[in-house]
């Protein structure tokens, strides 16, 4: 039994309404829950909110009992994550939470997906309103530390930069002693820009942050700002959708921080950890092996003793399983439905203008690296 | 009486439930509830002060505290002055201008006051001129999309007690000149002027004092050189735009609180008035609206705390008070659940300050103990 296990579900709500009172979320927290209904059984209850929460057992037997996996992003993040008008989630983001899907459930659309603000995102998953969280999120010691959340294998490996208007003076984060930089409300980007500039022995006039992206993008074009900064993955992103076209503004060389965006679930569930870990694992290590969803089946009939393991397919000796608590075939689930991670990339940060850069697999000089599945 | 007890219990219970639970909850999940986050390193900027990443959380949160005060103060006295007068022209017998008091007050008063702050911020401040091409009026006023600047006098160095020595003496003159006109009103029925005359000892004794200290407050003036804005006061485009919006739409629910304050007064007082042969603005004046803000007061009260209370709002467009500071410290690491349990205690003592003050001059204000 795990650490979640001495929860109880009225212990849960109480949290929940605590937290969701702190972060403003929609919910109405468990003020309708009944006492005399609480069965004791493991698994999962369901209560008046509508919040599932987990009692006994740990989240991944919930999730499998459950049948879907709800999933924590966001729907504004260009390349990352975006609310279709369709109402389909679509992005990099998105698509590795049908990785994780297809590798528990063997079904990529088993998802659920919950809109979560900047500052919301780790009260959901510390109440249990989410059972992973990818949603562009840097993989920091004190969020690991203190925000009750345990990091997995980076998905994207980022780092902040700015961005300035093409016609503008600065050329360097150096030139820019005075200016002004507009930046996205919620994160730790205020704190990175400020480090930085007096790193360089200069200072911002001033650092503004927005809840919304559309105010940050109206106060730049206003002039009420000299840069803006953020995410290069995003930065590119938001150039690719500016009014006025990509060609007026420059994104600059400098990278400013390590930030490697990585999802993340609740601490004290090693299960559903590894689980989701492997799911991630299995895109980078086809693509290493050069399986994507479009020839897996000639592999189907390898010789190669290493794919055979990591398809699952059927040996004399009965088919490979790790213990991982993952469908022996799982690997075959992720690269047919959703693909390996080049095919995820491609699809959707290739087209906002984002580079591989240390996005590439190791054996080319990136930081892509999945341990050996045997 | 036992059922009340048996109510109290109930939620007293719940109340020691919820918070052994919180307790478990946080510690199961590693989550921190003390308060020893506040001397920990802010780690972030606060635009439009001198903050440094370096102080602590318990400074970047005393700066929030000063931006609300900041923003609050300045809006309450704005949003009463304008609402009094809108609530007095909607009385007005000219129809133009009782229409138009009417019409700024169904206007506004019936817009999210967000909606208010956002078209404040994007359709006004943010189409201000671009740095570089300013409007100014040389030594009086720098107006662009990054700074408002008008002059501002500043206490010469090392003269604050002298300063501040003088206000006293000024104030203390002023006093008792006023009451000394009163008393010859009480005695000989002539006209005081007590206002008039305590100005004007008030304005004549700092003045002597002032020049005696041979001119202890320099007045500097927004100088401006390649769009970089000096001296003077600086407001940032986001300060005004939430101040205007707030006083924009607490005066419309201050206005409709003084009409119907106005109009509570019976129509005898109006009467009698006239009768002693007093001007109409003299009747507004000495008769009517000392006794209509008797009865406004309290329903004042109400709208000073929203005011207050609504500055928070200013999240949307970056002003850093209270509860934006709030926010940015908990992005930057601080537990949640203790952040916004300080929040709460200081919104409760910023309300109850004004609430305290507000009931001070009520209680001068009311009826009876003169």
């Amino acid at each position: 039994m795990t650490t979640r296990g001495r929860r109880s579900r009225w212990g849960a709500a109480a949290l929940t309404l605590t937290l969701a009172l702190a972060a403003c979320s929609d919910d109405d927290g468990g003020e309708g829950a009944d006492p005399t209904s609480e069965d004791g059984t493991g698994g999962e209850t369901e209560d008046s909110t509508g919040i599932t929460l987990v009692q006994e057992g740990s989240a991944l037997a919930a999730i499998q009992e459950r049948g879907s996996v709800r999933c924590g992003t966001r729907d504004a993040l260009p390349g990352f994550a975006v609310l279709t008008p369709d109402g389909d989630h679509v992005g990099f983001d998105a698509d590795f939470c049908r990785v994780i899907a297809a590798a528990i459930l063997g079904d990529a659309e088993a998802v659920e997906f919950v809109d979560l603000a900047t500052e919301a995102r780790f009260t959901a998953l510390q109440s249990g309103e989410i059972d992973v969280l990818v949603r562009n999120t840097t993989w920091t010691a004190g969020r690991d530390g203190s925000e009750g959340a345990t990091f997995l294998q980076p998905t994207f490996y980022d780092g902040q930069g700015m961005m300035v208007a093409a016609d503008s003076p600065y050329q360097t984060v150096a030139d820019m002693d005075g200016a002004t930089v507009c930046v996205a409300a919620g994160t730790t980007t205020e704190g990175n820009v400020a480090s930085e500039f007096s790193r360089l022995g200069i200072t911002p006039t001033e650092v503004l942050s927005f809840p919304e992206p559309e105010l940050i993008q109206d106060a730049f074009i206003a002039g009420r700002c000299d840069g803006w900064s953020s995410d290069v993955s995003q930065l590119t992103g938001l150039r690719s959708e500016f009014p006025d076209g990509p060609e007026a503004l420059r994104i600059l060389e400098d990278v400013f921080s390590k930030e490697p965006l990585a999802p993340a679930v609740a601490d004290g569930d090693t299960e559903l950890a590894q689980a989701v870990e492997w799911a991630i694992f299995a895109t980078i290590q086809a693509e290493e092996f050069g399986i994507d969803s479009t020839n897996i089946a000639e592999f189907a009939e390898s010789e190669d003793p290493l794919i055979r393991t990591f398809l699952g397919t059927a040996e004399e000796g009965g088919t490979f399983d790790p213990g991982l608590g993952l469908p022996p075939d799982y690997a075959v689930q992720v690269i047919t439905q959703v693909g390996n991670y080049a095919e995820i990339f491609e699809e959707h940060l290739a087209p906002l203008g984002l580079d591989r850069g240390l996005n590439t697999l190791w054996s080319e000089g990136g930081l892509l690296y999945a341990p050996p599945y045997r | 009486m036992f059922f009340q007890a048996a109510v109290l219990a109930a939620v007293a219970a719940f109340g020691l439930w919820l918070a052994g639970n919180l307790r478990a909850n946080s510690e199961a999940t590693n989550i921190p509830l003390s308060y020893d986050y506040l001397g920990q390193p802010a780690r972030f900027p606060i635009a439009g002060s001198s903050f440094r990443i370096e102080q602590n959380v318990r400074s970047a949160i005393i700066v929030g505290v000063g931006n609300t005060a900041r923003v609050a103060v300045v809006g309450i006295v704005a949003a009463t002055l304008i609402g009094t007068l809108i609530g007095i022209a909607r009385l007005s017998t000219n129809w133009l201008v009782s229409k138009a008091a009417k019409t700024y007050v169904e206007l506004v008063r019936n817009v999210p006051l967000l909606v208010i702050i956002i078209f404040s911020y994007k359709a006004l401040f943010l189409q201000l001129p671009r740095p570089q091409e300013a409007t100014r009026i040389e030594g009086l006023l720098v107006l662009s999309v990054r700074d408002i600047a008008v002059p501002w006098s500043r206490v010469a160095e090392g003269k604050a007690p002298a300063v501040l020595g003088v206000l006293v003496v000024a104030g203390l003159a002023a006093w008792l000149v006023a009451r000394w006109r009163r008393s010859v009103f009480d005695r000989t029925g002539q006209p005081a002027r007590a206002g008039v005359a305590s100005t004007a000892a008030f304005v004549v004794i700092t003045a002597a004092g002032f020049v005696a200290l041979g001119g202890p407050v320099d007045v500097t003036s927004p100088q401006f050189d390649e769009g970089v804005v000096s001296g003077g006061i600086r407001m940032s485009p986001e300060y005004a735009a939430l101040l205007f919006a707030l006083v924009l739409y607490t005066s419309s629910h201050i206005a409709e609180i003084v009409r119907g304050s106005i109009q509570a007064i019976p129509k005898g007082q109006t009467e009698a008035a006239t009768a002693l042969a007093l001007a109409p603005g003299q009747r507004m004046r000495l008769v009517v609206l000392p006794q209509a803000m008797r009865i406004a007061l309290p329903a004042l009260t109400n709208q000073y705390l929203n005011l207050t209370k609504n500055s928070s709002l200013a999240v949307a467009i970056s002003y850093f008070e209270l509860t934006n500071i709030t926010k940015l410290s908990i992005a930057n690491r601080s537990p949640a659940v203790p952040s916004y349990g300080l929040l709460l205690v200081l919104y409760l003592a910023l309300s109850l300050t004004i609430a305290g003050i507000t009931n001070l001059v009520n209680r001068r204000l009311a009826v009876g103990d003169r």
